[in-house]
């Protein structure tokens, strides 16, 4: 991306109420913004890497169809998110030939490789692929918590949840994701551990 | 028997803001364990902040096909049609001439038809006076009923003697072929 680009600098809710407006220039950009982060989000969860890029697609078209509905005064992610939950859902509704479509393929792709251990997943990030390996439900509320910066409530309400639930989720994501860096992860966090141990004392 | 409502305090900590309860820090004071479920939590969060941008690079880029032209909406149409199975109903196979005939023939009867059953010319002004006199003589029906219902009654009478000709004639005929006499019998006298 151009560093002069002006449609660059804009917020993504400011690109959504362009593209509501008739702008497709401000939707390619959105979907240039997300397609990895939300292809991350559904990866897990649909067992193949062409399955996410069809879901992503959809997502995109869905939300282009329906942009005029989009209202700005929320974050384009969470209405993003929620579209992209739904129509996964929808996808998995959708009969039991297609069940047994997908999980043929599935076989045929074989297991995850980041869950298997096989791959250090796309970027070779040791806690994000840690965090694959805790299961679809885990990973999902880690990653909008930390790669989107979502709040409790936004994230219960992309995932259709109520707010204790995904407080539970996030609590049992930590926990295990705690136990499973161990040491590299004490290494990590040792500079902050005294703070921690202040602000607990106090 | 502290550490698991102390953990769920920390993750309430990260999650909300809110300050540890006493009993909770004080129990991280003192568990090692727990101690370190609280370090890695708070590390946890700045970790995979930072860590997503390199993780999110490693992604293979893919095409969404919105940098076609035609845009999603054409994209979608592309996409339908390139998936499209192709149809199994076998199409029409309309050969020229036949149709040319069917044609012919359509539009010679089309073109009897409208001769045959010409539209009703617009009313004139002596069409206009034959309706009002139609209306009038509609009105004075009532006064000409009386004698339309005395020829009415009269062709009723006409044919009442003529069965009754007919009847009698026919016991004729019987009495004079079987020698037998049947008699009219008279009408029952009146109480």
């Amino acid at each position: 991306m151009a560093e002069n680009d002006p449609i660059a600098e804009k917020t993504d809710e400011e690109l959504a109420f362009e593209a509501r407006s008739g702008s497709r220039r401000s939707f390619e950009e959105l979907a240039i913004r997300y397609k990895r982060r939300l292809f991350v989000y559904l990866r897990p969860r649909l067992g193949s890497d062409e399955d996410a890029e069809d879901a992503v697609q959809d997502t995109f078209l869905k939300l282009f169809r329906n942009i005029g509905s989009y209202d700005p005064a929320y974050r384009f992610s969470t209405w993003l998110y929620t579209s992209a939950n739904r129509l996964v859902i929808d996808s998995f509704r959708r009969g039991a030939a297609e069940r047994a479509a997908l999980a043929s393929n599935r076989a045929a792709d074989g297991p995850d490789p980041v869950a298997t251990g096989e791959s250090s997943g796309p970027g070779g990030s040791g806690l994000w692929d840690a965090a694959r390996t805790l299961g679809e439900s885990r990973f999902r509320v880690l990653w909008l918590r930390y790669g989107e910066d979502m709040t409790i409530e936004e994230i219960a309400a992309v995932l259709g949840r109520t707010r204790l639930a995904v407080r539970v989720l996030l609590h049992r994501a930590r926990t295990g994701l705690a136990g499973k860096l161990g040491p590299a992860a004490r290494r990590a966090a040792r500079p902050q551990a005294e703070t921690v141990r202040g602000a607990a004392g106090r | 028997m502290w550490c698991k409502p102390s953990r769920w305090m920390v993750s309430r900590s990260e999650d909300t803001g809110r300050k540890l309860p006493g009993f909770a820090g004080r129990h991280i004071g003192r568990c090692r364990a727990c101690g370190e479920f609280a370090r890695s939590s708070a590390a946890l969060a700045s970790r995979l902040r930072g860590e997503r941008a390199a993780w999110l690079a490693g992604v293979p880029d893919f095409s969404l096909g919105f940098e076609s032209d035609a845009g999603p909406a054409g994209t979608v149409g592309r996409a339908a049609a390139a998936d499209k199975p192709a149809s199994r109903r076998p199409r029409l196979g309309l050969r020229p001439l036949p149709v040319a005939a069917a044609v012919l023939v359509v539009a010679a009867a089309a073109l009897v038809l409208f001769r045959s059953a010409p539209r009703a010319p617009a009313p004139t002004a002596q069409g206009r006076a034959a309706a009002r006199a139609a209306i009038a003589d509609l009105r004075s029906a009532p006064a000409r009923l009386q004698g339309v219902l005395g020829e009415a009654e009269s062709s009723l009478e006409r044919e009442r003697r003529v069965l009754e000709q007919s009847v009698t004639s026919a016991f004729e005929y019987l009495q004079t072929r079987l020698n037998i006499r049947i008699e009219r019998k008279e009408a029952p006298k009146p109480l």
